[in-house]
């Protein structure tokens, strides 16, 4: 029972962590690219994602932002392992599409502030 | 760190402007290619339009062909990778045009291959219409700036595409009948107009054919309005498969069409809708199961033979000469007046 609420207090942990740097991304790239491109490469990133990783195929994205309440609720259920090799892949693919479109001029902006907060959802899973 | 400057703003700003307001693929693309060099240093510029499908180049006049080839399949790869699906190298059309990007000390080498590109969808919508693509011989070309402004300049661009697009569906809209592909009536009364001030005027032949399915009815309520469209279809093709291409073939009606040709004296007309008429009774028209076999009365008019003065009158000839042909029994050409 203890465990159970300690893996679901990860779990949120792990989701938190991840929304918010997926904010931060949204907030960079947008102010790059703009919000129509930006949503664009966002939805391709997450259907391709989401065949893998399911519980991403509710973060939902509009020209308006990102909409994490649904994704959020659904990681509550899952073991943070998933969660996190979810949205890893997920930034991933994102950052693949990044390059692909610009080269480094995207990544070379967003590598400071994502690396960080992905070495730290690591740590978080690794410690569990 | 490069910052950017009101000069820059400003150079932005003439861009936009000058690809605003093109009223055409081409004209927006042009001046696309023209007006970006002023902000960007780049060897080659390209535009991946979707509906053609093409790929527009624009293109330093000392561009290897190995560089373009690079560019093309570059674009081609960002553009599949963006869920688009691959374009077959066989369906697009590459159109390259080359100017004088640099000057003479900086003529690129032979050998040079791509080494830095932006390239950005055109999203209009949620709908990707196209891509483009600045790329350089140069390393590390663009940075955080240039890329900002390179995707003002595409949603602009994508803008600007997509109002042309929308333009030339209304366009189409409003010239073509939609069931059977063929000029509308108010075409025809156009070019019924632009044709007759021309043959009056110069004193040159201008034939008219007044087309009628026989017995149209029956086929309606024997198979349907679906089998009936199928007919209007079919026989609109014949029609339009039978005349040179810039004669006017046009749906006049329910299941009356029109046709004009300039410049044909009444002889060569009245050859035409004989082989027309022979061409439609020897069709056979699939329905279902079933095959049938449908045919026409034709009337036709000329002028100077028949005097007109006016496009109505030409209308009232053709469309008596059918009256004459339906009268006669169907499945007939008639010429107004008899002769």
């Amino acid at each position: 029972m203890r465990e159970g609420k300690e893996e679901k207090f990860s779990s949120d942990l792990i989701s938190d962590l991840y929304t918010n740097l997926l904010r931060e991304i949204w907030e960079i790239v947008s102010a790059l690219i703009g919000e129509a491109t930006l949503t664009l490469l966002f939805n391709q990133a997450i259907r391709k994602i989401g065949e893998k990783y399911p519980f991403l195929n509710s973060l939902r994205v509009s020209e308006e932002g990102l909409a994490l309440e649904e994704v959020k609720r659904g990681c509550r259920n899952l073991p943070p392992g998933e969660i996190h090799r979810g949205f890893q892949s997920l930034i991933n693919q994102l950052s693949y599409l990044f390059s692909v479109l610009t080269e480094g001029v995207i990544t070379k902006e967003l590598l400071p502030k994502v690396l960080p907060k992905v070495r730290e959802a690591e740590r978080m899973v690794s410690k569990k | 760190m490069e910052f950017i400057t009101f000069k820059d703003l400003d150079k932005l700003r003439s861009i936009i402007n000058a690809i605003s307001t093109g009223v055409e693929v081409k004209g927006i693309i042009d001046s696309a290619g023209t007006t970006l060099p002023s902000l960007f240093d780049f060897s080659a510029f390209g535009v991946l339009w979707k509906e053609a499908p093409t790929l527009h180049l624009f293109q330093e006049e000392s561009c290897p062909r190995a560089f373009t080839q690079e560019v093309v399949k570059n674009m081609l790869k960002v553009f599949s990778i963006l869920g688009e699906g691959p374009i077959e190298m066989e369906r697009l059309t590459l159109q390259v045009e080359k100017k004088k990007l640099r000057n003479k000390q900086k003529v690129m080498d032979p050998e040079a291959s791509l080494k830095s590109h932006l390239t950005l969808p055109l999203v209009i919508e949620g709908e990707i219409i196209g891509c483009i693509s600045i790329n350089s011989d140069q390393a590390n070309m663009y940075n955080v700036p240039r890329l900002q402004f390179f995707s003002v300049f595409g949603y602009q661009m994508a803008a600007s595409l997509k109002h042309i697009q929308r333009f030339s569906t209304v366009k189409k809209e409003a010239i073509y009948d939609t069931l059977t592909n063929l000029f509308n009536r108010r075409h025809f009364e156009e070019r019924l107009n632009a044709e007759t001030q021309k043959a009056f005027e110069n004193e040159s032949n201008l034939s008219m054919i007044m087309v009628d399915i026989d017995h149209f009815k029956k086929v309606n309520d024997t198979f349907g309005h679906d089998g009936g469209d199928k007919v209007l279809r079919e026989i609109a093709s014949l029609l339009k498969n039978s005349v040179r291409q810039h004669d006017t073939v046009a749906r006049y009606g329910g299941e009356e069409f029109a046709l004009l040709l300039p410049g044909t004296p009444l002889d060569p007309t009245n050859m035409i809708a004989e082989r027309i008429r022979r061409l439609v009774e020897n069709t056979p028209f699939n329905m279902g199961q079933t095959q049938i076999r449908v045919t026409i009365s034709l009337g036709i008019c000329n002028f100077p033979i028949h005097r007109m003065k006016s496009k109505e009158e030409l209308v009232k000839m053709a469309d008596l000469a059918l009256y004459e042909a339906k009268k006669g029994g169907r499945n007939r050409v008639c010429i107004f007046g008899g002769e």
